[in-house]
């Protein structure tokens, strides 16, 4: 009885599977990359979540539900916002899996990898620097400074949240003036998932509810930046936001 | 002389001269036996003859070596004998006559051009002159910033100055190669000074170090005076030959003005019969020249003629230099879009980096972030939001804009509708205005029955549901190939396997109905329905599009996916953009000649090409060819093109100055024009600075010695002085010589024997 319970909530509140994707089009959806080994869908629930409070505070149009894709999959292009989550050490990609996510980032994409093992140096972290340096031989990851779009994008931030606070900043790769892959190793999925009841799946580590307001802004700023690029920096914007910005101590 | 000529032989008819000469060039050994060794052998002999007794053997012998030695140097010496024929030379003299327009130029009071000074003057010295060309060679040379050898003026040689450029230092150039080593002892220069090149009150360096380096000086006559010379001339603008649309043209006029006393005139710019601006100068009697500012901002792409004039005043000396007209190519230097985005999408996202990334585009993008009814969770300062500048966007920038683009974006509640009026407004007098598709686009974006919907290609029917989320291929409509926007590749076969290629669109947009004068082409087929994907249209002298979709990034992103590349997304958006913004090489009428500035008397070749409304060639089109000069407007043709869509007309223009050809032609009720300018020169430029330049001419004659002086009726030539150094030229020439000969030897052997028969009469072996 308790199964066909969840199984009703789940239908309620998720849509499953890729195919769903394709009604409403226009709207914004985010695929999970399906790899081998670790555990590709710690929270399952995150993404929907995360597409519900942009829907809810943005003009974005979205798509809730979780899907997962995998890189080989011919769908792939339908999405240029895929998001990769993990708590433990996951099989290296294959070469053509490689060369696949290479092409996608270059030619549009964007990819948001989350460690959700709330742990410094945890598998999934050391599988993902791994996976990153044959992604990008040339290109190491650096941190992303504070004066990048993807921190003025919709909110003025100025501090990186997730459930835990692992490290202080964020992660990233840029082609040609573009970042195409951000790796975040604060947990966002984890302050951003609910239960099938719709409350908080999770609790913060070492902070309130302000640091899971802030981990969700985040991930508003870095949907928003992966829509709209650098178009906060356009020269019309740049006044009033660094104005605010020498106004306010934002949190 | 005629006697030692016959004794060597030789005819005295050929020789009037005989000289003597030496043929060794080594007189050092000449000079030794000279100087030591004859008189020491000589002193030895004396010595050693101390057994003769009688002096006059002893003299006898010692002459009779001296003798000897005497032939001996002579022998080393090989003196010779050139007999010779040589003539005296003419030194010459120059005179130079300017035969520039402005020679036409009334001098006041007599009323008398100074052409007519320099004859008269020619005509009194006229003995003065046939004096001079018995002594010196006397060659006449009309001059402009060219050399042309004439006659002289007081015997017939024909003077009617005409030429378009003084130029001084060309001239002296040219002179210098000319009498380079000819003895060239003077020049006499008769002009009014009207340097073109020069500043006032200045000489070059170039023409400075010219003259310096003549053997002779430059007599400079000055033909006519300032006195009592009343003009107002626009004597030079100094502009850039193109201008940036929408960007300031800056102007520097200088104005020259004589005996205008002192008032305030009008200098006004003209473009056709449309006066841009106005600036008052204030003329001062003391002062000549004026240097004026101007700045206007030219509105419209294409080469243009604009006017400067200043009034025409009573008693002016030169009519034809009150206006001067000058040519500036306006060209797009950027392209200025706004982009407004109703809420962030692949498609914006994507459509936003073809634009950012553009060469030539100027970017300003707004995506509404959030809508009112969107609960953001914090305070505004804790927002990037930015309140939308509306007012500044659709009301004072909106015409600094080459294009706009509403993606995905309803107007309410962020646009008053009044502002929908201004784009109207902007696009009818030749902006650019297109609609992207989506759920907030045409009846979603609330734009029935707007000024938006009139500048449409299409009309908004009432639809129920006016987007709808359906997959579809694109359709070209039939013959598409020559439409620009739809030129993917050049060849045309490559160019349909692409647009075959292309990944399928999702998401349409309904109840679009194009409008009669629409051009569709591209649409989304659905059994007997066809709905409008890609339709453009005319509005007033602008352009206007629809694209019915969100979905036209599938071409670059899921097209790399399918294998393929994003560069026919980029290329169709770049396509677009020229179309919208009315590129040259995207109109319907083109018109053309086949170079830009023409001689007077040259033929003008006119091209025109004319296209339907989907870019295939207009067959049997009737243009209509209206000329524009000076002096008004004038039917110039009437053309019918052939099978290319194609027709040329050939005329030679009657007058000099600026030319504007508009051609016309009628298709339905629409009007098509397009137009062409070029220039045909005989150059006024004499008349922009009439005054005559005294400074210059007393500057040349001071510099090379030689004397200045203003012609009248009492202008005497005789006081010009030259050198004139005898210059002698030889015109044959033969050396006799005389060592090599017999008698010499035999001497020296009959001196040698002698010796021998004194010596043993003497008692000497």
């Amino acid at each position: 009885m308790t199964n066909l319970f969840k199984l009703i909530i789940s239908l309620l509140f998720f849509k499953v599977g890729i195919a769903t994707a394709y009604a409403d089009y226009s709207n914004l959806f985010i695929p999970q990359i399906k790899y081998e080994g670790g555990n590709s869908i710690p929270h399952p629930t995150a993404i929907d979540s995360l597409l519900g409070q942009i829907e809810r505070r943005t003009s974005i149009e979205t798509n809730r539900g979780l899907a997962q894709i995998a890189l080989s999959h011919p769908n792939l292009y339908q999405y240029p916002f895929i998001y990769m989550a993990g708590s433990k050490e996951f099989e290296v990609f294959s070469a053509n899996e490689l060369q696949r996510l290479r092409n996608y980032l270059s030619y549009g994409g964007f990819l948001l990898i989350d460690d959700n093992s709330s742990n410094t140096n945890s598998k999934f972290d050391i599988s993902v620097r791994k996976m990153i340096e044959g992604l990008f031989p040339q290109v190491p990851l650096k941190k992303i400074s504070r004066d990048h779009s993807i921190f003025r994008s919709f909110y003025l931030i100025n501090r990186v949240s997730g459930r835990k606070q692992v490290n202080s900043y964020l992660e990233g790769i840029n082609i040609k003036g573009r970042t195409v892959l951000i790796y975040s190793a604060n947990d966002l999925g984890g302050a951003w998932a609910r239960d099938k009841l719709g409350q908080w799946a999770h609790d913060i580590i070492g902070g309130g509810s302000r640091q899971r307001q802030l981990a969700i802004r985040l991930g508003v700023n870095i949907t928003m930046y992966a829509l709209t690029l650098d178009y906060k920096k356009d020269m019309v914007h740049l006044p009033i936001i660094l104005e605010r910005l020498k106004r306010h101590q934002l949190p | 002389m005629k006697v030692l000529i016959e004794f060597f032989g030789l005819d005295p008819g050929q020789f009037n001269e005989v000289g003597l000469s030496l043929a060794t060039k080594d007189l050092s050994y000449a000079w030794i036996l000279t100087l030591f060794v004859v008189p020491l052998a000589l002193w030895f002999f004396w010595v050693s003859f101390k057994r003769i007794h009688s002096p006059f053997h002893k003299i006898l012998l010692i002459s009779l070596r001296a003798l000897t030695f005497f032939l001996l140097i002579f022998i080393l010496l090989q003196p010779e004998l050139e007999f010779k024929k040589s003539h005296i030379l003419k030194n010459r003299i120059v005179v130079l006559v300017d035969d520039t327009k402005s020679m036409s130029i009334k001098t006041f009071p007599s009323e008398q051009s100074r052409a007519d000074f320099v004859r008269q003057a020619f005509e009194t010295n006229q003995g003065v002159l046939e004096s001079l060309a018995n002594i010196f060679q006397l060659d006449y040379y009309l001059i402009s910033d060219q050399i042309e050898p004439t006659f002289s003026l007081s015997s017939g040689g024909h003077y009617s100055p005409k030429k378009t450029n003084t130029d001084f230092e060309a001239v002296f150039s040219k002179l210098k190669t000319r009498y380079d080593g000819k003895s060239l002892q003077g020049i006499m220069l008769f002009s009014d000074g009207g340097d073109l090149a020069m500043l006032p009150g200045t000489i070059s360096s170039g023409l400075l170090t010219l003259l310096t380096s003549l053997e002779g000086p430059v007599h400079s006559f000055q033909a006519g005076t300032n006195h009592m010379f009343k003009d107002l001339a626009i004597e030079e603008i100094d502009s850039a030959d193109f201008g940036f649309i929408h960007q300031p043209v800056r102007l520097t006029v200088a104005i020259g003005a004589s005996n205008m006393g002192n008032r305030n005139i009008p200098l006004v710019l003209k473009d056709g019969d449309t006066i841009l601006l106005s600036r008052v100068v204030e003329i001062r009697e003391e002062r000549n020249r004026y240097s004026v500012q101007l700045e206007f901002t030219p509105n419209v792409l294409g080469k243009h003629v604009y006017s400067l004039t200043v009034p025409l005043f009573a008693g002016e000396s030169v009519a034809i230099n009150n206006r001067k007209d000058f040519q500036v190519k306006v060209i797009r230097d950027r392209i200025r879009v706004l982009h407004l985005n109703g809420r962030p999408s692949w498609d914006s996202r994507f459509l936003r980096e073809v634009l950012a990334n553009h060469p030539k585009v100027d970017l300003l993008s707004f995506f509404i972030l959030r809508t009112l009814d969107d609960d953001v969770g914090s305070p505004t300062s804790e927002l990037s939001l930015i309140p939308f500048p509306t007012n500044l966007l659709f009301n004072d920038y909106l015409n600094s804009f080459d294009l706009i683009v509403f993606q995905n974006f309803s107007y309410k509640p962020f646009i008053d509708k009044g502002y929908l009026t201004n784009i109207k407004n902007f696009v009818e007098r030749g902006g650019a205005f297109v609609m992207i598709g989506g759920e907030l686009s045409f009846q979603g974006g609330g734009y029935a029955q707007t000024d938006i919907e009139e500048i449409l290609p299409v009309h908004l029917e009432d639809k129920p549901q006016p987007f709808v989320d359906e997959s579809f291929d694109i359709q070209l409509e039939r013959n598409p190939s020559r439409h620009p926007i739809l030129q993917l590749e050049k060849e045309s076969g490559a160019n349909s396997r692409v647009w075959e290629k292309l990944p399928e669109l999702n998401g349409i947009n309904l109840g679009l109905k194009p409008r009669k004068n629409a051009n569709i082409l591209a649409s989304f087929v659905k059994g007997r329905d066809k709905y409008p994907v890609l339709v453009t249209g005319r509005v007033g002298k602008g352009r206007s599009l629809v694209v019915a979709t969100d979905s036209l990034w599938n071409w670059n992103f899921r097209q790399v996916g399918e294998g393929g590349s994003g560069r026919h997304y980029h290329r169709f958006w770049n396509n677009l953009i020229s179309w919208l913004i009315d590129e040259p090489e995207t109109r319907l009428l083109k018109i053309e000649t086949h170079k830009e500035r023409y001689e007077e008397g040259e033929e003008v070749l006119l091209r025109v090409s004319v296209f339907q409304l989907n870019y295939n060639p207009y067959v049997g089109a009737k243009v209509r060819l209206t000329i524009k000069t000076r002096s008004g407007d004038m039917k110039l043709a009437t053309l019918k093109t052939n099978e290319n869509g194609e027709a040329s007309h050939r005329f030679i223009p009657t007058e000099e100055g600026f030319y504007t050809i508009k051609a016309e032609m009628k298709t339905g009720k629409r009007k098509l024009e397009g137009k062409t300018e070029f220039s045909v020169f005989s150059e006024t430029a004499e008349f922009q600075k009439p005054r005559v330049n005294e400074t210059l001419l007393r500057r040349i004659a001071e510099v090379s010695g030689g004397n200045y002086e203003v012609l009248t009726k009492k202008t005497d030539f005789s006081k010009a002085n030259f050198k004139n150094p005898k210059i002698e030229i030889k015109t044959s020439s033969k050396y006799v010589s005389l060592w090599d000969n017999w008698w010499v030897y035999a001497l020296i052997l009959s001196f040698l024997s002698l010796d021998w028969f004194a010596r043993r009469k003497s008692g000497l072996s």
